[in-house]
């Protein structure tokens, strides 16, 4: 590590989930000094994504009771007289009842290894100085409370034993090869192919049994898989696709439409007609309905203009407004659990008919259904935000623990961070994310749990002509007061799993632990067991799917604590929570910009970048007063007529004073 | 009308080797002796003729992101070639490179094509790293290497167009992004339909 880190900065941000990206971004973006750390090796803390191996590892960590090695309180001695020390959280204490079960024979898997990869867990950075060493043993986040596990019944061990130290080069380059000639010959075609050749080549191909997947495939695989440990998507119209758009972060990413709604209704999986044209062709809705839905539906748009339709069932339920209008009970089930999405117990009419308008909004932006997916996961948006703090100067340290806050004790503020090498780190604001705050910090603390699990599967849900579905599938309580569950599809297009595998998520909030939950709605949906059950002539297509894999856990849900329930906080010290349970990421960009108004009141957030084609890079770091009068350096190549009014030979340059 | 294609090329080395002087050279052809290290330049952008094809090079600098090794994931998604830079002054930075090839390894796209640049050869008087090191290794990785200056514009060029001669031809079914969406102001294409 040739550079030391500075001890001087405006804003420390500590974890690099969705709203501390977003506020490093804001940060720096405004001409702070920002220093991003997380004590993880990989960024997103419970935002993250995994490859396979990666994620085999996460499970291992977060199941290992390691007791945190009494540390030296050294630091303890870099405190003066007039200051206080606050100290952090030493092990992570949000991720409990981690359970992963494999569905399929194990047997060959033992010496296959993730084809080219490394784990991401420990030393990602690949440094080999002994202070990495030191810093991940560190930064490594054990876990306690481990009620209830039972226990995993698949020993990552066996494929996991290429976790701490990295293959030589040449084993890399012989695994991939033999992995593309695997691959090959299971999927039948390139990657790079068109989702049109998809669709028409896998029209053939599903008439045939599927495929069997092994579990030695989807280790070695294994890099295919981007596997979220927060499921959510974007909705179209949101206030994170605004962000994204308005900041110019996406140009960092891609993404995929989500191509269905379903819905799950006396134990069948049906397709939810969303646009008015899928209402039109929609074979399940009979005449009337279509008229009726087309009505209610034209009415929730502009639902607020009309209070007199829903006056009197305002303090009602959504779902008995629902029933009072002129609905089938057909049509009330979609739009409560498909198109609103809320609860049929404890939603009101309004939030029921703002709901609905939402989504009708977002219909249509970018394709037919409401929500947005970005390809690789989730856990690349708040890399992209991240990655716009650096480029307006942010300093980044993963693997990066620190051990406490400074208070000065006649002021009440926060001045300082101590890291793990006892280097004292002074900033004028502190965004620190609710997991790295103690137990005597958060003593007061009520958490709410989320419940999740992550499914590989073999088939989708709901077959059609394409393979290639994104789906968001909303399962409602079987008993009044168990969880609604919201179950996400994602094909191999979206580039969070191999080839003929489908990566399912199921999250709801807690009510026991995440099997628990979330068992009864997988049993419903999936074949567990390794059974030749499915064999017997079901016929076409109404077989379910099988489960090859799957991990359970809870998660802290620390959203919507108020900040007086922590103990004790400096005021310029602010608190990020961790995912919520909703499907969108409202929360955590409001939560970001909230803290940062606060922060900076004179600021605007996240303001487009300076326009690339008004930028000199003139390696100095002045910039004119009026960059609107300067011109950008000739392109060297001939431009293109028609590229002209593009940006071309652009530079992005931006300043750093 | 010859067909544009977008490649985006990912920048990796030690900090200080001449990374963003090598782009700034291609780009700009400009070099700044007092440039500062990274903060800046997100990516940019040139478009080079290759055979029937353009190539439109889209240039990503680390941003900083590696100076303590907390480079992103998302940073080499999608990239068609990687230029892995070390300074033929610095032996330090030649055994680095191993391990930024192993990053690029573990994160990086399969078959993205690597180059190998050996940057400062202007000051070959005081150089550490033999030419012959290099092309050895590069060789064992299949990698293009070519050793560069930014100072003195020398194979600069030369580095693109080796990537590019790498870069496979487009099949002719291929369409490039596979149906992903692009954000941003031009993806209002979507008229909505009034009622
Ligand atoms: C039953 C129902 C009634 C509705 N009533 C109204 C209403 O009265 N007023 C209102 O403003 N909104 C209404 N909406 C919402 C409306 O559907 C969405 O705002 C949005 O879908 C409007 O786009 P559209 O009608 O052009 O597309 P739709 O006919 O709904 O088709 C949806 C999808 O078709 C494809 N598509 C459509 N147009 C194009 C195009 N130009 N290029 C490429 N692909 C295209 C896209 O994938 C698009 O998302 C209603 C929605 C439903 C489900
Ligand atoms: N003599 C000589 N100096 C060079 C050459 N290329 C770059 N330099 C100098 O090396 C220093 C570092 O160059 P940069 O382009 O900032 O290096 P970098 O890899 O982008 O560094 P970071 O952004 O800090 O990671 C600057 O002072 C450059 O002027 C070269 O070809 N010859
Ligand atoms: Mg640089």
């Amino acid at each position: 590590m040739a550079d030391n880190l500075p001890s001087e900065f405006d804003v420390a941000v500590i974890g690099t989930g969705l709203p501390e990206s977003i506020i490093a971004a804001a940060c720096s973006r405004s001409g702070q000094r920002v220093l991003h750390v997380d004590s993880r090796s990989y960024y997103g803390g419970n935002w993250a994504s995994f490859s396979f191996s990666g994620l085999l590892s996460w499970i291992k960590e977060k199941q290992e009771k390691t007791e945190v090695s009494e540390e030296s309180e050294d630091w303890r001695k870099l405190i003066l007289e007039t200051e206080e020390a606050i100290s952090l959280s030493k092990k992570d204490t949000t991720i409990q009842h981690v359970e992963d079960v494999c569905y399929i024979s194990q047997d060959s898997a033992e010496d296959i290894e993730e084809a080219g990869a490394l784990s991401k867990l420990p030393d990602l950075g690949g440094s080999d100085t002994n202070e990495t060493a030191q810093q991940s043993g560190k930064g490594c986040l054990a876990l306690d409370k481990q009620l209830g596990t039972k226990g995993c019944e698949m020993s990552p061990e066996t494929i996991a034993s290429n976790d701490r130290e990295c293959t030589p080069e040449g084993e890399d380059t012989e695994v991939i090869s033999e992995r593309e000639s695997s691959y090959d010959a299971t999927s039948g075609h390139s990657t790079l192919e068109t989702e049109k050749t998809e669709n028409a080549s896998t029209a053939e191909v599903s008439n045939l049994e599927p495929k069997k997947i092994t579990y030695s495939q989807i280790v070695k695989e294994g890099r295919r898989f981007n596997i979220d440990l927060v499921s959510k998507v974007l909705y179209s119209q949101g206030l994170l696709i605004d962000l994204l758009i308005k900041s110019n972060v996406s140009r960092y990413a891609e993404f995929k439409n989500a191509t269905r709604i379903l819905v799950f209704r006396e134990g069948k999986v049906e397709q939810v007609p969303c646009s008015r044209a899928d209402v039109f062709n929609s074979k399940q809705l009979t005449m009337i309905e279509k008229r009726m839905l087309m009505k209610f539906l034209t009415f929730c748009l502009e639902y607020e203009q009309h209070p007199d339709e829903y006056q009197d069932y305002k303090d009602c339920t959504f779902s008995k407004y629902l029933k009072s209008q002129k609905l089938t009970p057909n049509l009330q089930h979609f739009i409560l659990h498909s198109i609103a999405m809320v609860s049929e117990s404890d939603s009101s009419t309004t939030d029921g008919l703002k709901a609905t308008k939402k989504f009708l909004h977002c219909l249509g932006r970018y394709g037919n259904t409401p929500f947005l997916f970005p390809l690789y996961g989730q856990g690349e948006i708040s890399q992209c935000f991240c990655r716009m703090c650096a480029v307006f100067g942010g300093t980044y340290c993963l693997r990066h623990s620190i051990q406490c806050l400074v208070v000065d004790k006649e002021s009440g503020r926060c001045k300082a961070i101590i890291d793990h090498f006892g280097q004292r780190i002074s900033a004028n604001y502190f965004v620190v994310e609710d997991s790295y705050l103690s137990e005597e910090t958060c003593t007061n603390v009520c958490y709410r749990q989320i419940s999740r699990a992550v499914l590989i599967t073999d088939q989708s849900v709901l077959k059609t002509q394409s393979d290639q579905q994104i789906s968001v599938l909303t399962v409602p309580p079987v008993e009044p007061g168990q969880p609604v569950v919201c179950v996400i599809e994602l094909c191999s297009s979206t580039m969070t799993c191999m080839k003929g595998t489908y990566l399912v998520h199921l999250t709801c909030s807690s009510t026991k632990t995440a099997k628990e939950d979330l068992e009864p709605v997988i049993q419903k949906l999936f074949i567990l067991n390794d059974e030749k059950e499915t064999e017997s002539e079901n016929g076409g297509g109404l077989e379910k799917p099988r489960v090859l894999w799957a991990v359970y856990f809870n998660m802290r849900d620390s959203a919507g604590i108020d900040r007086n329930s922590y103990d004790s906080l400096p005021p310029n010290v602010y608190i990020c929570s961790g995912p919520d349970c909703a499907l969108g990421n409202d929360y955590a960009v409001k939560q970001a910009e909230t803290i940062f108004q606060e922060m900076f009141p004179k600021e605007e957030f996240c303001p487009p970048p300076p326009n690339p084609e008004d930028i000199v890079y003139d390696g100095d770091g002045t910039q004119p007063e009026d960059p609107g009068f300067s011109i950008s350096p000739e392109p060297k190549a001939e431009p293109l007529p028609e590229e002209s009014s593009n940006i071309e030979n652009k530079v992005t340059e931006e300043h750093n004073e | 009308m010859m067909a544009i294609r977008e490649l985006k090329v990912c920048l990796l080395g030690d900090t200080g080797v001449g990374k963003s002087s090598i782009v700034c050279r291609f780009v700009q052809d400009h070099f700044d002796h007092n440039i500062s290290p990274t903060i800046g330049a997100s990516f940019m952008t040139k478009t080079v003729p290759c055979g029937n094809e353009l190539h439109k090079f889209l240039i990503w600098d680390t941003a900083g992101q590696e100076r303590f090794h907390s480079l992103a994931p998302m940073y080499y998604r999608g990239s068609a070639a990687a230029v892995i830079v070390y300074d033929i002054t610095k032996q330090d930075s030649f055994h680095t490179l191993k391990k930024w090839v192993k990053e690029l390894k573990e994160h990086g796209p399969e078959n993205i094509v690597m180059a190998i640049a050996g940057n400062k050869c202007d000051l070959s008087d005081i150089r550490e790293v033999p030419m012959k090191d290099a092309k050895e290794y590069a060789e064992t990785i299949g990698a293009i290497v070519v050793e560069t200056s930014a100072k003195n514009a020398v194979n600069i060029e030369e580095l693109f167009q080796g990537i590019s001669r790498q870069i496979p031809p487009l099949d002719s079914h291929e369409n490039g992004n596979n149906g992903a969406i692009k954000l941003g102001k031009q993806t209002t294409q979507m008229n909505r339909r009034c009622c």
